[in-house]
């Protein structure tokens, strides 16, 4: 015959085992709660950077730029106001500026 | 009859009897008083009916927890906790070749409603449609389908906007998440890039062209949710695999200084349409595309079909004197002639089978190099005739017109052959056309392309829209020195004495020829033109090829020619790419169409880096 003292050991053990895999459970259930955020975070940040990219490009458009220069008064550039020097030296050589 | 219970005739027992005799005391639990006989069938029927009860309970248990009814609990329990979760994967990007983002999908959200659930306060009403932008009648109208258990009020909201929306806590309406998609340049690359469809499917230009790539596939998973709808736990998921990106071959940059110069000049001009096409000699990129009308992808309520179409790939026209450098190099090749050799071209007129064709002036003895100078279409035509008919067939055909350009891999959806027939079925009057651009037909983009046999030393390399770092081997369609013979010539084109001074610019060489076509209709021609222009520059070592083309520029004002409307936007466009590509100079730069320069103001910096300065 088992042994009082063994039975309630084991009953213990069992009671222990029992509460423990009650505690991992709701721990992985949280670590899992928290990488779902993680990752709807990351996902969410990516969106952002995606729309900030667009942002970026809409901003960065030759055309808003053109428009914003413009505003500024300031004009493209014409081969006519670009100072050309000849390849290897620092001498303005042939020149060329505006009306 | 049924004997006393012992308990009611105590006193006839011997142990009762004793006991009130003598005051003995007797335990109670062995009272003999108490001594119930039963009869022992009770004992057992109970005891076999408790079994029953238990062996039923076993056998309930054993059917829900182990065997057959499992399934079904299962199945009913994961439903008030599980879900399977569809997760969608994301488009590909779309960049130039910088990595400036043409196209990009940010999230968006769809605003739906069951309509039977919905019961608004006209205050309520109003600020719903304000947030949607739509009238409160049509909003009405929308919800008044009670018949119907969904229906969307309007698709790709703002995520803000949602919000506000979801704010609002109206019963009924729902918002459920989606892309959007994005296209930052606008009009600008819309025919390049194209667009997608509502639900995100590629419908046009490059985003049809590479569907597949950009798309991805989207994912599943089965999740298990708690009462406040947090994801505690995750069965089983099959990941999305997400859109790739595609880096494009157009440098944003040159896109947009021919996009506008290309408008300016149509404009201008009061053309019907224009395209144009800019290519990198070295590697036969598209460094940008661009078409007049176009359409502002992000404004799907304004198209109007006929912006809609990519000219530059899906149009043909006949190109006129702009052919005429490939009949003359397909002569040179075969050695019929030479640069120097003088043509007869007066009086300006020559008969062939009965039909008559001129020149705009007469021009009296010319070289070949000053009859593509002058553009002489008598000129072309003596010296085509001259040719077999085969030679001419196949430089054309090996130069790519008649032919499609390769497919939809290098990005071109919907990019059209042209026409140029059999060279069997030419007659004498044909071969002559032929050679100076009327019978054949060509889309502006194997213009393009066949005028990088001249800006490169003969070859023709496959076109593509992708970035592409290995240049592709070409294939030889006439021999080097031809080709350096005829960028001389086309140089002259563009001189004092050609027909397209207006396509100089100043500190770079430019070589290219104009067209100026007559438009056929319905079988005649009539007086509608189109006015092209392609060439390339630097000349000294070509690194762009040019392509323009001007639909029915305005014929009132006698300002139709290719080297009046076409030219100039080449001029403006090959300028502006070569300051953008960082190409050194290799021209005279103290005088432009003859007009001489002032010295500079100080302060000096790298050519490319000032892009603006002070008016």
């Amino acid at each position: 015959m088992i042994g009082r003292g063994t039975l309630l050991l084991v009953a213990a053990l069992l009671v222990a085992s029992g509460l423990s895999l009650v505690t991992a459970q709701h721990l992985a259930r949280s670590l899992f709660v928290d990488l779902e955020r993680a990752r709807q975070q990351s996902k969410a940040l990516e969106a952002e950077g995606n729309r900030l990219r667009v942002e970026l490009g809409r901003a960065s458009q030759p055309a808003a730029v053109e428009a914003a220069a413009r505003g500024l008064g300031l004009r493209p550039v014409d081969a006519a106001r670009t100072v050309f020097l000849p390849a290897g030296e620092g001498v303005a050589a042939q020149t060329g500026a505006a009306r | 009859m049924k004997q006393p219970p012992a308990w009611r005739s105590g006193a006839t027992t011997r142990a009762g009897a004793r006991a009130a005799r003598g005051g003995e005391r007797v335990a109670f639990n062995a009272t003999p008083l108490l001594a119930v006989k039963l009869p022992r069938w009770r004992s057992m029927l109970l005891l076999f009916l408790l079994f029953c009860a238990f062996t039923l309970l076993a056998g309930r248990a054993f059917y829900l927890q182990g065997g057959i009814g499992t399934d079904f609990l299962q199945r009913q329990g994961e439903a008030r906790y599980a879900r399977t979760l569809e997760v969608p994967a994301t488009r590909g990007k779309v960049t130039d070749r910088n990595g400036v983002v043409l196209a990009a999908s940010v999230p968006a959200r769809a605003i739906w409603a069951i309509p039977e659930d919905v019961d608004l306060a006209p205050r309520e009403l109003a600020q719903l449609a304000q947030l949607l932008q739509m009238p409160v009648s049509e909003l009405k109208r929308k919800l008044a389908a009670e018949d119907r258990n969904f229906v969307y009020l309007r698709r790709q909201v703002e995520p803000e906007v949602a919000e506000r929306i979801a704010a609002l806590k109206i019963e009924g309406i729902h918002a459920s998440r989606e892309f959007k998609r994005h296209y930052p340049e606008g009009p600008t690359a819309a025919h390049v890039i194209g667009f997608t469809d509502v639900e995100g499917r590629g419908q046009e230009g490059i985003e049809l062209a590479l569907e597949s790539t950009l798309a991805g596939r989207a994912g599943s998973r089965r999740v298990i949710k708690d009462r406040l709808g947090r994801i505690v736990d995750g069965d089983w998921q099959r990941m999305p695999v997400d859109g790739r990106d595609v880096v494009l071959s157009i440098d944003h940059r040159i896109q947009y200084v021919a996009f506008s110069a290309l408008k300016d000049a149509v404009e201008a001009h009061r053309a019907k349409a224009g395209a144009v096409v800019v290519l990198d000699v070295k590697t036969g990129e598209v460094l940008a595309l661009a078409n007049w009308p176009s359409f502002d992808p992000n404004r799907r309520d304004r198209w109007d079909a006929a912006t809609l179409r990519n000219r530059a790939l899906t149009d043909t026209f006949e190109p006129g004197s702009t052919l005429k450098p490939f009949s003359i190099a397909a002569a040179l090749d075969a050695g019929r002639v030479s640069p120097e050799l003088r043509v007869q071209t007066a009086p300006g007129r020559m008969t062939i089978g009965g039909r008559t064709i001129g020149d705009a002036h007469p021009h009296g003895v010319l070289t070949v190099a000053e009859v593509v100078a002058k553009s002489s279409n008598v000129g072309t035509a003596k010296i085509a005739l001259d040719l077999p008919a085969q030679t001419l067939w196949q430089t054309y055909t090996a130069a790519g017109f008649g032919q499609a350009p390769s497919g939809a891999s290098a990005g071109f959806s919907g990019a059209v052959a042209g026409r140029l027939r059999p060279y069997e079925a030419w007659r004498p009057i044909e071969q002559a056309t032929i050679a100076y651009g009327y019978g054949v037909s060509v889309s502006l983009l194997q213009l393009a392309r066949a005028y990088t046999i001249f800006a490169r030393n003969g070859d023709v390399v496959p076109l593509t829209m992708m970035r592409t770092e290995a240049p592709p081997a070409g294939v030889q369609v006439i021999k080097p020195e031809t080709a350096r013979a005829m960028r001389r010539m086309l140089e002259l084109a563009v001189g004092d004495e050609g027909t397209a001074p207006a396509a100089r610019i100043a500190g770079y060489r430019v070589a290219g020829k104009t067209g100026t076509a007559r438009k056929l209709q319905n079988g005649r021609y009539v007086n509608a033109y189109v006015a092209s222009f392609a060439g390339f520059a630097p000349a000294s070592d070509p690194r762009i090829v040019v392509a323009v083309m001007i639909d029915e520029p305005d014929t009132a004002r006698g300002r139709y020619y290719g080297g009046d409307v076409a030219a100039p936007v080449f001029a403006q466009i090959v300028a502006g790419a070569l300051r953008t590509l960082q190409v050194p100079p290799d021209g005279a730069v103290d005088k432009v169409q003859g007009r001489p320069i002032e010295p500079p103001r100080p302060p000096l910096q790298r050519l490319a880096e000032v892009a603006w300065v002070a008016q």
